[in-house]
């Protein structure tokens, strides 16, 4: 059942990304196309813990020492985990921060140039994730998240 | 420069580029408001929210169940708003593990979904939601319904219906709120009550609606969520620490219910 569930997952992923389901204007570069499959397979490993996947995704270019920051919507009670992954030879940082902007505490995870982070969210409501490559260097980046 | 490749909601034209300092404490003002905003990204799904209220209770899913709503409408606005809110119905139905509601709610998404010509993309996904229906896999289940979400955003987004995308999503999250504040008030308790605090949600959905074209913010299915959007933000923008009391959940409960209905009930004919 779980090599049913862990081949079902994939063929969603492939299924999601042949037909584009997070369709780039310009297409996603070759390195942003490594850095999900990157990520993708980081979040796999949560998926044997219990946490659900979710079907999207935030990646681009980030630009050599400037971190982009995204906005999300986190409800209390939940779990998360954050999957980074880009192609700079430096470990990826993945920070959070509550909608005041301030830094909230999460869990690490570090592989080469993959990172995760988890969190459990005390209280709903927004929450900012941003992206900083460890080198400081240009690169391309791709998140997942999931949850339970 | 930061260029952003962003999806469903980068076509939508809303992603905002923005960037931070790197090393800075805390995020500033200006990293905040500039944020990258994507419909695939910033704004739950509704199975993120049922597992959220899944935790603080027993809800009893069943017990939101409403009426089947009509398979088409001459308005395609109202109906991809109400495609939304049939997309959170099959993720109520998963949550009660009823394969048989699981099973209609389907059909009545790709009934939908046909007049707004995109059935074809989701007509595989409906296939194995009645598989996996039928073998009881309710986890694998919430993943198919997601997927066939963005399946149908896509699709949209494929024939340059992209506007349709955010009708979708504020369909959904309407729905996904009546329930929610249903299932509170079925058993109200102090954390559950905290979780229908979503201004960043609205508040991201009525820039959405705003955004769209003036011919389709003309469409009364729209205008009247964007009005009632207006009314619902002042209700779960409540502070953090507070919790709002079961009389303000009913309040909302109300609206919420209110708009689905008015969506869903077909507008009477012109004499």
């Amino acid at each position: 059942m779980k090599m049913f569930r862990t081949f079902l997952r994939s063929a969603l992923c492939s299924a999601v990304f042949a037909s584009g389901a997070m369709v780039h204007a310009e297409g996603p570069s070759d390195g942003q196309v490594a850095a999900r499959a990157a990520a993708l397979e980081v979040a796999g490993a949560f998926s044997n813990d219990g946490f659900k996947l979710r079907d999207g995704y935030w990646s681009g270019a980030i630009a050599k020492g400037e971190a982009p920051v995204l906005a999300l919507n986190l409800f209390a009670g939940n779990h998360y985990w954050f999957s980074v992954a880009t192609t700079s030879a430096g470990t990826p940082v993945i920070e959070l921060f509550d909608e005041a902007g301030r830094p909230v505490e999460t869990e690490p995870w570090k592989d080469g140039q993959r990172a995760a982070a988890g969190f459990s969210a005390v209280a709903s409501g927004p929450y900012f994730l941003r992206i900083r490559t460890g080198t400081g260097e240009a690169a391309d980046f791709c998140v997942v998240y999931s949850y339970k | 420069m930061v260029r952003v490749s962003s999806g469903i909601a980068c076509i939508c034209a809303l992603a905002v580029l923005a960037s931070a300092p790197v090393g800075a404490e805390d995020l500033g003002a200006e990293a905040m408001s500039g944020a990258v905003r994507l419909d695939s990204f910033s704004l739950p799904t509704a199975g993120e929210l049922f597992a959220a209220i899944g935790k603080t209770g027993k809800p009893s899913w069943a017990s939101q169940y409403r009426e089947p709503i009509p398979s088409s409408y001459s308005s395609r606005y109202r109906a991809a708003l109400n495609l939304g809110t049939l997309i959170a119905d099959g993720f109520i139905a998963v949550e009660a593990q009823d394969g048989q509601q699981v099973k209609n709610t389907g059909r009545d998404i790709m009934a939908l979904a046909k007049t707004l010509g995109v059935s074809d993309r989701v007509l595989a996904r409906g296939k194995s939601i009645t598989d996996f229906a039928e073998a009881n896999e309710w986890s694998t289940l919430k993943e198919e319904l997601e997927a066939t979400q963005n399946e149908v955003k896509q699709a949209m987004a494929d024939q340059q219906d992209q506007d349709l995308v955010t009708l979708v999503s504020a369909g959904a999250w309407i729905r996904g709120l009546q329930v929610i504040t249903g299932v509170v008030l079925a058993e109200y308790s102090p954390e559950s009550a905290r979780l229908i605090r979503q201004p960043g949600i609205v508040a991201f959905l009525r820039a959405r609606l705003g955004a769209l074209p003036p011919r389709i913010r003309e469409d009364a299915a729209v205008a009247v969520v964007t009005e009632r959007l207006g009314e619902i933000e002042k209700m779960v923008s409540f502070a953090a620490p507070e919790t709002p009391a079961a009389e303000s959940v009913r309040a909302l409960n109300e609206v919420a219910a209110g708009l689905v209905k008015t969506l869903s009930t077909r507008p009477a004919a012109a004499p």
